[in-house]
């Protein structure tokens, strides 16, 4: 696994041998530089464009098949390609710009944060009834055993705003700091949008940017990467990152299937963002890069969408929603560990998204990490929507800030949307300007 | 005596696969024709359109290759139908809209890297046509790859494309005597001009095909795609 301290040539060595051992087995022997790794048998065909396709997305290199063209398949051209990648140099275009890489001016740092969900706690099994289901059907298909609805009187700008204040408060920031808010929630399609609502409620300044981002149970990494990019080109010094979601006036009985509707819960989470130079932010966590895509194989398990006569038309492949999230999710981890360099033995918490606690356990297993890694949030308030990675995410800042800072451990973010949208990155703490 | 329209003629290695259409009675379904001792033909001159004569004896094929029959003669032509009206027969056929479908089982993203496969032993079939929505094809590190939307909206990327007339169109675009920058010529020409031409086409179609199980699984390929490259097209790029 590569580290912060290997050269560029070493660390890409390091991540194509990575890469090479997953497609080609964990015991392969590395190849000469100069073997061509198909005429040699080393490989075949599919081999061959799968592991040009998982470096790709570790070192975020784009367009690689095409600098191959022509070219011998062997380490030292693939080397000269990834060099070729990271240099401006280098004589292809689209080799020259990494496709994930964040142009990072100022580091962007997690400041505080907070999530809060529905005041409402009702049982899985009172869920069951209310949809006409077998009692018991959600703790025991799904791991249910609670779920937060939000209470008369709470709504996503309710649920959003009390979140967002109480990360203020922590981060001893005041609103009238805020440079942008950006929202993202699945559920809120109201106007005006979420944004301008917490903007209104938070009494920012009025040149502070409202911005709604989406991307539904994804859009919490949309917004931070948005956040950084923001911060990073020198834009804005302060940001708020907001989730809200309350599904439990939507995904209703008699509107949609109990197996659907029943998963979920209503919450929010709100992150402060500073640019780590130009403030005193002392602590926190920064925000590595971000890789993103867009696994359309997988566009029919999940569709949700308006109908004439005021219903909700859901498709809704349970089965092969699941197994599409364990793999994808399985990948983007896979991915992050590859591109931070950051064993996923580490991590210290997966801030995922918890499409139900069944399928939590089973990626943990499935990464070979500790179930106890991931904040148990699905389990207790159901999947949130965008807010689920947020209030993981939330979670694992919390138990990280009770550590020493020398123990505090990177933390790997990791979510899906319908699409199927993916995306993932990492958090590494932040001391003291460090 | 069976009539057979050929449809697929697909590069394996050095060898040849092949499928034709039979029609038996209103139904129309795919039969892969194959040597008695293997699965693929080192050598057949013969061309998509062509309706051959021949021999063929049921074999209790491996699934998913249901369609395997044995020949047990050589193949005579007897006529021949245009390209268009092939694609009418193979649209009768075989033919999805989304990719449960394809198989009749669930299609799995390869947990390593690139490609889609099925369980050998979930796949009903191994061949089906569909239309698409969109297409791309591209040169990938030498190998030719198709990316493909089909109606139901899920998309397909890096499906290897085995197709005899379009492998043999690109090794033709990427002869030496083409002269320089033969590869980004190319390259630009499946970028631009190829999807014009392809989605323009009032008969264009595709088939989907499944490699015999290797590592376990049984790859998705592009086996055919429709309308056939031309040759004067080498002329544009």
């Amino acid at each position: 696994m590569a580290t912060a301290s290997s050269s560029p040539f070493e660390k890409n060595r390091r991540l194509l041998g990575d890469c090479f051992r997953r497609e080609a087995g964990a015991a392969a022997a590395i190849p000469a530089d100069d073997l061509d790794l198909i005429e040699s048998g080393v490989m075949d065909s599919m081999g061959w464009v799968s592991f040009l396709r998982g470096v790709e997305t570790a070192s975020g290199a784009v367009d690689l098949g095409a600098y191959m063209n022509g070219r011998t398949a062997s380490f030292a051209v693939l080397l000269s390609a990834l060099s070729n990648s990271s240099s401006a140099s280098g004589s292809r275009k689209r080799l020259e710009t990494p496709r994930d890489a964040v142009v990072i001016g100022t580091p962007a740092i997690i400041a505080a944060s907070s999530s809060t969900v529905g005041s409402r706690v009702v049982l899985s099994e009172e869920v069951d009834r209310a949809f006409g289901m077998p009692v018991g059907k959600l703790r025991g298909r799904a791991g249910i055993a609670s779920l937060a609805y939000a209470a008369e009187g709470e709504n996503e700008l309710a649920l959003g705003a009390k979140a967002a204040e109480e990360a203020l408060r922590a981060a001893s920031c005041a609103a009238h700091q805020l440079d942008w808010i950006i929202a993202t929630s699945e559920t809120h399609h109201d106007y005006p949008p979420l944004s301008a609502q917490l903007h209104s409620r938070l009494l920012a300044r009025e040149n502070c940017g409202a911005l709604d981002v989406g991307g539904a149970c994804l859009g919490l990494l949309n917004a931070l990467a948005v956040a950084q990019s923001l911060i990073g080109s020198g834009q804005a010094q302060t940001i708020l990152v907001s989730t809200a979601d309350v599904h439990s006036r939507t995904l209703t009985p008699g509107r949609v299937a109990g197996e659907f509707g029943g998963l979920f819960g209503d919450g929010a989470s709100a992150f402060l963002l500073c640019g780590a130079r130009s403030t005193n932010v002392s602590g926190g966590y920064v925000l590595g890069e971000f890789i993103f895509g867009c696994a359309g194989q997988y566009a029919a398990a999940i569709q949700v969408s308006d109908t004439k006569d005021g219903s909700l038309n859901v498709r809704f492949d349970g089965e092969a929603l699941s197994r599409a999230a364990i793999t994808r999710m399985e990948k983007v981890i896979t991915a992050v560990e590859l591109r931070s360099g950051i064993p996923r033995s580490s991590v210290g918490g997966f801030a995922t998204h918890q499409p139900n606690p069944r399928l939590v356990a089973l990626l943990a297993k499935q990464c070979g990490v500790s179930r106890s890694t991931f904040p148990p949030v699905a389990r207790v308030s159901g999947n949130l929507g965008s807010s689920t990675c947020g209030a993981a995410l939330h979670e694992s800042l919390r138990n990280a800030s009770k550590q020493p800072p020398e123990e505090r451990r990177p933390i790997f973010l990791a979510s899906l949307g319908p699409g199927l949208l993916f995306g993932g990155g990492w958090l590494t703490p932040h001391e003291n300007g460090q | 005596m069976t009539k057979l329209l050929i449809t697929e003629i697909t590069r394996m290695g050095p060898a040849f696969c092949v499928i034709g259409l039979q029609r038996e009675g209103e139904k129309i379904q795919s039969l892969r024709p194959v040597p008695p001792s293997a699965h693929s033909w080192l050598h057949f001159p013969h061309q998509r359109g062509d309706i051959l004569e021949c021999a063929l004896a049921p074999f209790p094929a491996t699934k998913p290759h249901i369609e395997d029959r044995t020949a047990t003669r050589g193949f005579q032509k007897s006529s021949s139908v245009a390209e268009n009206e092939t694609v009418s027969y193979l649209r009768k056929a075989e033919t999805a809209n989304s990719l449960p479908d394809l198989f009749g089982c669930a299609i799995q993203e390869n947990k390593k890297g690139a490609g889609l496969h099925a369980m050998p032993n979930q796949a009903k079939r191994s061949i089906c046509g569909c239309v698409t929505q969109n297409l791309r094809l591209e040169l990938y590190a030498n190998e030719l790859r198709a990316t493909l939307a089909l109606p139901s909206g899920e998309v397909l990327r890096d499906l290897p494309v085995v197709d005899r007339d379009w492998r043999d169109f690109i090794d033709a675009a990427l002869a030496p005597a083409r002269g320089a920058n033969r590869a980004a010529r190319l390259e630009r020409f499946l970028k631009s001009q190829f999807h014009r031409k392809i989605m323009s086409c009032p008969h264009h179609f595709i088939r989907l095909g499944l490699t015999r199980p290797y590592h376990d699984y049984c790859w998705l390929m592009l086996d055919t795609l429709f309308p056939l490259p031309r040759l004067e097209w080498l002329e544009e790029f």
